[in-house]
């Protein structure tokens, strides 16, 4: 069997990266330097991966050389590396923001490691063929996203922390079941062998039970309705660049999850799991906007438009079509670009003034001490994430509108419209309120120096020219992905598995 | 009978562990938390642990008869540090709150409550 060696080096570089920082705790900067170095390298080894995908089809790793289905295997089809290049990009991004940043919590020793950590998990995730890694590498990526909020500058951080383990470990609890359920009836926990017991029409009594628990676990990762009310409190009080990750790419790992749920494991009960998909999305999309519309925080804004963002994609898996499904990729793509950076300049903007506060009312009126630059950036990604024309998240509305109209789904794509609207609203109301308005009486404090605007400069510049200008090849990398996406076939005869018994 | 017993103790641990976790009290909320994995621990060794006789790899098999499953017993192992991890970080957070806010009670620890 042919070892990609790439795979390895993706997963590994970062651990090896947590590993040498821990060593060399007692030099933060040296710390950061090795996170942004070890960041570009998973990045290259995921570039390199998704070149491969693309030339010459699924690539695998057996860790240890154990054959499957004996052995766990890593796998990089078109849906994995693309969200595995995805993840590397914004991280990069995250690490850039640590090595400028002046908050306290990230001179902690323990910081640098853990952020890495939880992008070994993020990238395991994705590339993982068995389903008990999948378990153990979200696992790591919840237990060090949280351990991130727990020593965040704010001071509520460790309540919102405690709030999500404690969820977390419910949905851990299901996932754990279903995946013991599918185990106790397959006898293997290889993705894509249960996939070829599972495409030759047997119909075990437990598989749609762990289907639709496995779904479950992968909406609270989503954190979609009815399993959202723990996001806006994580999302808010993180570290600016662990919220900027959480909220684009964290939250994506239950996406990837559900893509993977319907188009390789459970193909057969894929219509019932998509039904309940667009009705929770529609729930997640119209109280995601409201909630943005009137809430007090500008990071809790943001956090609020991750929950409707994602109800859109979801909405786009629920339709189920190819065209559809590519919408959704696109939208999920589009949307962790230019939901990092926007958390990112609300981190910058935040980290000007003395309480590191973005409530409304502590930074109207800021702007006018702020870099003109960042008023521009916030315009333009906030535009971009309510889709207006010559931005990327335009492109990304489209086609999943475009999808919606393939499936002549009229009411729902009403609603998405008129959430785009509010999008408009709630973007550019907070960006009038800190730009445009003169300061209240009794507004915080401001410092001359704040956090500095490379990272988030860097990635709304990458997905500007990934989204408007490399729009159609990026769409073809799509398309390529959905059509390979739709023969569970592909990703089952590349896995090389022993013949069935 | 041992099949219908470990189901029932499965099931009334994951019981006694929803309703613990379920509490007012943190403290006891954590404790759950470790029941609950205990019952999800006691499920896998379910799903496998009573199809064979012999240990595997160390006995000598007799023709026709069958080993435990090995791989059972490693997902349980990695389920019990993953879940080991979890509740003592679980139980670091109650304590730091237990200070930061001089109460365990949930209903106290509400001040993201806005």
């Amino acid at each position: 069997m042919e070892q990609n060696y790439f795979l390895l080096g993706a997963l590994v570089t970062p651990l090896i990266g947590a590993i040498v920082a821990l060593v060399f705790a007692y030099s933060n900067r040296l710390q950061r330097s090795i996170a942004v170095l070890a960041g570009l390298i998973a990045w290259v080894f995921c570039i390199a991966l998704l070149a491969q995908v693309h030339d010459s089809g699924v690539q695998t790793y057996a860790l240890g050389n154990w054959n499957p289905p004996y052995g766990i295997v890593l796998v990089a089809d078109a849906l994995g590396s693309l969200f595995a290049f995805m993840v590397t990009t914004i991280m990069i991004g995250g690490l850039l923001y640590t090595y400028h940043s002046h908050d306290k919590c990230m001179t902690y020793p323990a910081f640098i490691p853990l952020f890495l950590l939880m992008e070994v998990g993020l990238i395991g995730a994705m590339l993982t063929g068995d389903l008990f890694t999948l378990f153990v590498f979200m696992e790591l990526m919840v237990l060090a996203s949280v351990s991130l909020t727990a020593i965040s500058d704010d001071q509520y951080g460790l309540e919102a922390a405690l709030k999500y383990i404690l969820i977390s470990s419910m949905g851990t609890l299901f996932l754990l079941l279903g995946i013991g359920a599918l185990y106790a009836t397959f006898g293997t926990l290889n993705m894509a062998e249960i996939a070829r017991s599972l495409l030759t029409g047997v119909r075990p009594f437990l598989a749609p039970a762990s289907a639709i628990m496995l779904l479950c676990a992968f909406l609270l990762k989503s954190a979609v309705f009815p399993f959202h009310f723990w996001q806006p409190d994580f999302h808010t009080t993180a570290p600016t660049p662990v919220s900027a990750m959480l909220s684009s790419i964290v939250v994506k790992v239950g996406v990837y999850g559900i893509i993977r749920l319907v188009t390789l494991l459970f193909i057969e009960e894929a219509p019932l799991l998509e039904r309940w998909l667009s009705t929770l999305g529609i729930i997640g999309i119209l109280f995601g906007s409201l909630g943005a519309l009137r809430t007090y925080n500008a990071k809790r804004m943001l956090a609020y438009s991750t929950f409707a963002q994602i109800g859109f994609i979801l909405v786009g898996i629920g339709w189920g079509t190819p065209l559809a499904l590519i919408g959704a990729i696109v939208y999920a793509f589009n949307h962790a670009f230019i939901k990092s950076s926007l958390l990112m300049l609300m981190g910058v903007v935040a980290s000007f003034t003395t309480t590191k506060t973005a409530n409304f009312a502590d930074i109207s009126g800021l702007g006018s001490k702020l870099p003109s630059l960042l008023g521009w950036l916030v315009l333009i990604g906030g535009l971009s994430l309510a889709g207006i024309p010559p931005l990327n998240g335009f492109i990304s509305k489209l086609t999943l509108i475009q999808g919606g109209v393939d499936r002549a789904d009229w009411a729902n794509l009403i609603i998405m419209v008129a959430a785009g609207i509010l999008t408009v609203m709630y973007m550019v109301r907070a960006w009038q309120r800190i730009f445009q308005q003169n300061p209240l009486p009794g507004a915080v404090d401001t410092k001359d120096e704040g956090d500095s605007l490379f990272a988030p400069l860097l990635l709304i510049v990458v997905c500007l020219l990934l989204g408007t200008v490399l729009a159609e090849p990026m769409i073809q990398l799509i398309s390529e992905t959905v059509r390979q996406l739709g023969d569970a076939q592909i990703y089952i005869s590349a896995v090389n598995l022993p013949p069935p018994a | 009978m041992i099949e219908f017993l470990f189901a029932l103790s499965i099931g009334t641990l994951f019981g006694i562990g929803v309703f613990q976790l379920l509490r007012r009290d943190l403290v006891k909320a954590a404790i759950g938390f470790a029941i609950l994995f205990s019952a999800i621990n006691l499920f896998f060794v379910a799903a496998g642990a009573f199809e064979g006789e012999f240990a595997p790899y160390v006995s000598n098999v007799e023709a026709g008869r069958q080993t435990s499953d090995p791989l059972i017993q490693a997902l349980i192992l990695t389920a019990i540090v993953v879940s080991f991890g979890s509740f003592s970080l679980v139980l670091g957070f109650v304590n730091i709150i237990s200070r930061r806010y001089d109460t365990v009670d949930s209903n106290d620890i509400n001040k993201l409550k806005h």
